[in-house]
């Protein structure tokens, strides 16, 4: 039977992501670039001080998540609609378990969001002048709400790759789904910066950790049907 | 595991209203060749894909048996090698690469040694292991798709075309690996070209 | 033929109940008292039609996962018509409950969780159709939109219970409240003709949605014949 394990094989899988990706950057591009537009856009047109003062906790962590999305939205669909453009599918379909796949998948989708996140959040902070006093506080929703919505956004993309791999049906389909994600993490935001303690945001952590278990878990059960149909 | 043999009693496709395949039965058995031939689009592709299990039959069954019983239709994959015209390799990898990365994900140990004499076999030469596959003809892409589908030595291998985009002597290598591995596994050839008509053990003729 | 008798006898009286229910609304119950007119009248059909779209969506996720383990064209079919009604009724609900947003505060809409829950139960079955349109294949189209049914259903659980508990809600509240409690104080009468409303509609539901499945029974089984 087979020698290796389950992780190596997700292992192998993530590698291979990881090469192409660092060869072409196409993912990484176009999540970068247009993470970057927008924030300029915001930045520019709102910046620190157009904003009231009692308006900015609500405003800025919205505009963070919705800048945070959006970027994300361009590039994730892209771990299985490239193997379908490019007629690798059936070959990994043939070589690999469903299983591997879907983690190797999901790990670089992960790894993918927390490089935007890194990117993306200091300087959002910066040019926006947002004084976030939970520094804790935010690192642990950025990194549940990359978590949660890797999940979500890697199933989605399995589905849509099978479909027509356009990028229309993935942000239809995935919205729905990520909607009250994207609330809960909005909400966690707000509480991180207006507090240094870390309990503040744990009912909004609650939810995006158990939303994206939960997703987690029908995922593993629904991957094989989705790559095999 | 030793040989496993794939019986198929009546499989058809029907893709919406237009039937793609009618019921056809059979039996690959190892050490044997079954070469399917016919005109385009008389079903050779649908026939080796619901053979192969990545596409489910309208119709009919597939049964692999082993010597320990049936397999389970999760794991026909692993006994399963299959090339096609519409499984590509990766571009943005090399050759070596991409078969160390289908090495590990069938959990299998193999040194680069292996895996370049395989590509050595299929007539890659060494000095083309480390270029990306993008960069190669297709006649070169060709081979290493051929050394993905045989590098597990599988039991059952399921060969679309085989010989398209090669050469002479690339079709000589192709040859020479089916006859190499029909020992002990169970081959299917889809095929038109004459010289791989010749390797049948037997044949399925589909009509449009 | 004695089928269709039974058929026919369960369409009038389905009808006569749904008629019943109509001047229920409007003559038997009484005013409620607390609400700008006559406005909370709208209950009786805002209510059940919220219900009958929840309702759909779990048929839609019974016919889902059946078809993913038996690969029943039919149980497809099922899904698509339980989805069909639950975007009419979900259509139904926002738009019964806008207008009713508008008489008592003024604008036909406040963001209010409860109506959060209900755009985004339209977004689902938006994006299922939009799914559905996009695959030539049957069978991978029947597999996709269940496999997507099943996903989606994994995120009510959190529109309906969590994050309405986060904010704060203008909706009045639900018969059965996020917290299980019976709160609304209804009168006798409304409270019948509630329930009523709710048993015809839920007939209704159950009429259309058999409708449906029993043209998509014919249809695969002319299909069937043809290719025999």
């Amino acid at each position: 039977m087979r020698a290796s394990t389950l992780l190596s094989e997700i292992l192998a899988v993530l590698a291979k992501e990881l090469t192409a990706e660092l060869r072409s950057r196409v993912a990484l591009n176009a999540i970068g670039l247009f993470g970057l537009t927008t924030l300029i856009a915001v930045a520019y047109q709102i910046g620190p001080y157009q904003i009231q003062e009692q308006d900015r906790p609500h405003l800025l962590s919205a505009l963070l998540w919705i800048i945070l999305f959006f970027a994300a939205t361009s590039g994730l669909s892209r771990v299985f609609v490239k193997e379908e453009d490019a007629h690798t599918a059936k070959t990994l379909r043939l070589a690999a378990r469903p299983l591997a796949v879907l983690g190797g998948k999901y790990l670089f989708n992960l790894l993918l969001l927390l490089a935007l996140y890194a990117l993306i959040v200091p300087l959002y902070c910066a040019l926006m002048g947002y004084a976030v006093r939970g520094v804790g506080g935010l690192l642990l929703v950025l990194v549940a709400g990359a978590v949660a919505l890797a999940a979500t956004t890697t199933i989605v993309a399995a589905i849509i790759a099978r479909a027509s791999g356009s990028t229309t049906l993935f942000a239809i389909l995935s919205v729905p789904l990520v909607l009250p994600l994207l609330v809960m993490l909005i909400q966690g935001t707000r509480a991180a910066a207006a507090s240094s303690e870390l309990a503040v945001v744990l009912p909004a952590l609650q939810g995006v950790v158990s939303l994206g278990g939960a997703v987690m878990i029908v995922s593993v059960y629904l991957f094989p049907v989705v790559w095999h149909d | 595991m030793s040989g496993v043999s794939v019986e198929f009693q009546k499989v058809g496709k029907r893709f919406g209203n237009r039937t793609a395949l009618a019921a056809v039965s059979g039996t690959l058995r190892p050490g044997q060749v079954l070469v399917v031939a016919g005109p385009n689009g008389a079903g050779k592709s649908t026939l080796l894909n619901i053979l192969a299990g990545v596409l489910r039959p309208s119709r009919g069954e597939v049964v692999y048996r082993g010597s320990d019983g049936t397999v389970p239709r999760a794991h026909w994959f692993e006994h399963l090698g299959m090339a096609a015209p519409d499984m590509a390799v990766y571009e943005e990898l090399t050759a070596l690469e991409n078969l160390r990365l289908f090495a590990r994900l069938r959990g299998l140990n193999r040194s680069d040694a292996d895996l370049a004499a395989l590509l050595e076999e299929l007539g890659l030469g060494s000095r083309e292991h480390s270029r990306l596959v993008g960069t190669y003809s297709s006649g070169m892409k060709q081979r290493v798709k051929l050394a993905q589908a045989v590098l597990h030595a599988p039991a059952v291998l399921l060969l679309d075309e085989p010989s398209s985009n090669l050469d002479g002597a690339g079709h000589d290598a192709a040859a020479g690996l089916v006859a190499r591995l029909r020992e002990r596994a169970a081959i299917a050839v889809a095929t038109n070209d004459p010289r791989e008509l010749a390797w049948a053990d037997a044949r399925i003729d589909l009509a449009l | 033929m004695t089928d269709n008798r039974t058929r026919a006898l369960l369409h009038f009286s389905l009808g006569g109940w749904v008629l019943l229910v109509i001047l229920a609304a409007f003559f038997y119950a009484p005013s409620a008292t607390g609400f700008k007119g006559e406005s909370a009248r709208i209950v009786f059909f805002h209510v059940p039609q919220a219900w009958v779209a929840v309702l759909a969506f779990c048929v839609n996720l019974v016919a889902s996962i059946r078809y993913l383990r038996k690969r029943n064209p039919l149980d497809d079919a099922r899904a698509a018509a339980a989805a069909r009604l639950g975007l009419v009724f979900s259509v139904l609900a926002t738009v019964t409950g806008s207008i009713f947003a508008n008489v008592m505060w003024n604008s036909f809409w406040n963001w209010d969780p409860r109506e959060v829950s209900i755009v985004i139960l339209l977004l689902i079955y938006a994006a299922y159709f939009a799914l559905r349109e996009a695959i030539p294949d049957e069978e991978r189209r029947a597999s996709l939109s269940a496999a997507y049914a099943v996903l989606a259903f994994v995120t009510m659980p959190f529109l309906v219970f969590v994050v309405p508990r986060i904010y704060w809600s203008l909706h009045p509240d639900t018969i059965i409240g996020a917290t299980g409690r019976l709160k609304l104080q209804m009168e006798s009468r409304m409270l019948q003709t509630l329930l009523g409303s709710l048993v015809g509609f839920t007939g209704l539901f159950f009429w259309l949605y058999t409708l449906d499945v029993r043209s998509a029974r014919v249809r695969l089984a002319r299909r069937g014949r043809e290719e025999a």
